[in-house]
């Protein structure tokens, strides 16, 4: 399940914990027509209508569970899968007798393998969605330290242009997130007191010392 | 917060499930005209059929329901920080990772001794805040040296970096 969701979710579930407790309140203080603060919650009414109706009220009690576990169970899933990161999408595109939905995993790990060829991305995860023709394409790549930037957008674009020639498609929407390893400083300061950049500086003859305490 | 939902959704999930579960079960079971397994259905109808709405245990577990619902919705709706940044051409860095790779970049400069990195952002624009304790005279020179990461990230130059320096407290 994406971030927007569990958003979504929780806020739906808050809502209906604010109602909840809204009407309770409400009732407590005998704010509501119809319902007499002194009644009990559980009238005698309801519990001679839920005897009458037996057994049909005890098997809509056992229907009412199953259905909320198995949105337990869907639920859980979804959150399953997500933390096992088994998700790269579905590539779909409708034609005369229906739609064509194709599984975009292997496609998608190609791209991966391509991607993590390069010993600056330390992992690449791949998502394909949309029409196989023109897929949106959304990469996410885990950066080593020290790694630059720049190479790596010029070695990602090159890895999407040889998936595009050999799938033969075109991408329609790019997107990539690169996640930075921690690294140390990138910079340290000369014994000259100049600031070098750590991917030269570990060259330097002055290094050693040049740190401050 | 984004965890904090996962694991809530979690938990809901393996509630959702057992409950559902042990409510078919006892409802099948009552249906059936047997005993139940673990729960005292007849115990809990016979409270709730003594328990009246102006009870103080109504209005107090009524009160706790309406303030973690509350609770819950404002933090929900409230503004979330974003998870990754804008770098330009489709490509973003993630939030966490660059903050704490500037907050390493920080640190890493003489004189400075503990050094925390905060993005903050105003539309569509985002710079870095550099909070560290150090001598207040590297304050260029920690302003240099997250450029000089940023730079190398190839990421959104920004206009500004604050760097809020203060002096570390002598033991």
């Amino acid at each position: 399940m994406s971030n927007a969701a569990h958003r979504v979710l929780w806020t739906a579930l808050a809502l209906l914990l604010v109602a909840a407790g809204g009407v309770a309140l409400a009732l407590n203080l005998g704010l509501l027509p119809g319902v007499e603060p002194g009644d009990v919650i559980l009238g005698a009414g309801l519990r001679r209508a839920w005897r009458l109706a037996a057994p049909w009220s005890a098997l809509a009690a056992a229907a009412a569970g199953l259905l909320a576990a198995a949105g337990g169970l869907w639920l859980l899933r979804r959150e399953l899968r997500a933390a096992r990161g088994a998700w790269h999408g579905t590539l779909a595109r409708p034609g005369r007798r229906g739609r064509t939905r194709l599984a975009a995993a292997p496609l998608a790990r190609a791209l991966e393998r391509d991607l993590t060829g390069d010993p600056r991305v330390r992992r690449a995860r791949v998502v394909l969605t949309g029409d196989p023709p023109r897929p949106d394409l959304w990469v996410r790549v885990e950066i080593a330290a020290d790694a630059r930037t720049a190479g790596l957008r010029e070695h990602v674009g090159t890895a999407i242009r040889r998936y595009a020639d050999t799938a033969g498609c075109r991408p329609a929407h790019l997107d990539v997130t690169a996640r930075l390893d921690a690294a140390p400083g990138p910079v340290h300061v000369a014994a000259s007191g100049r600031i070098v950049p750590r991917e030269t500086s570990w060259l330097r003859p002055d290094r050693r010392g040049s740190r401050g305490p | 917060m984004r965890t904090a939902n996962r694991l809530a959704t979690l938990l809901l999930a393996v509630a959702l499930l057992a409950g559902g579960v042990l409510l078919a079960v006892e409802a099948l079971l009552a249906a059936a005209g047997r005993p139940a397994l673990l729960t005292d259905a007849g115990g809990w109808a016979a409270t709730l059929g003594d328990t009246r709405w102006d009870d103080p245990a109504v209005r107090v577990s009524a009160l706790v329901l309406l303030l973690v619902g509350l609770a819950v919705l404002a933090a929900e709706l409230r503004r979330w920080s974003p998870q990754r940044l804008d770098a330009g051409d489709g490509w973003h860095l993630h939030r966490r990772s660059t903050e704490r790779r500037l907050a390493a970049a920080a640190g890493s400069v003489p004189g400075v001794h503990r050094a925390r990195v905060r993005v903050r952002r105003r539309g569509g624009h985002w710079w870095p805040r550099v909070v560290a304790t150090g001598d207040p005279a590297t304050r260029a020179e920690v302003e240099f040296a997250v450029r000089q990461e940023l730079h190398r990230l190839t990421a959104y130059r920004p206009d500004r970096v604050e760097v809020r320096l203060s002096r570390r407290r002598e033991a």
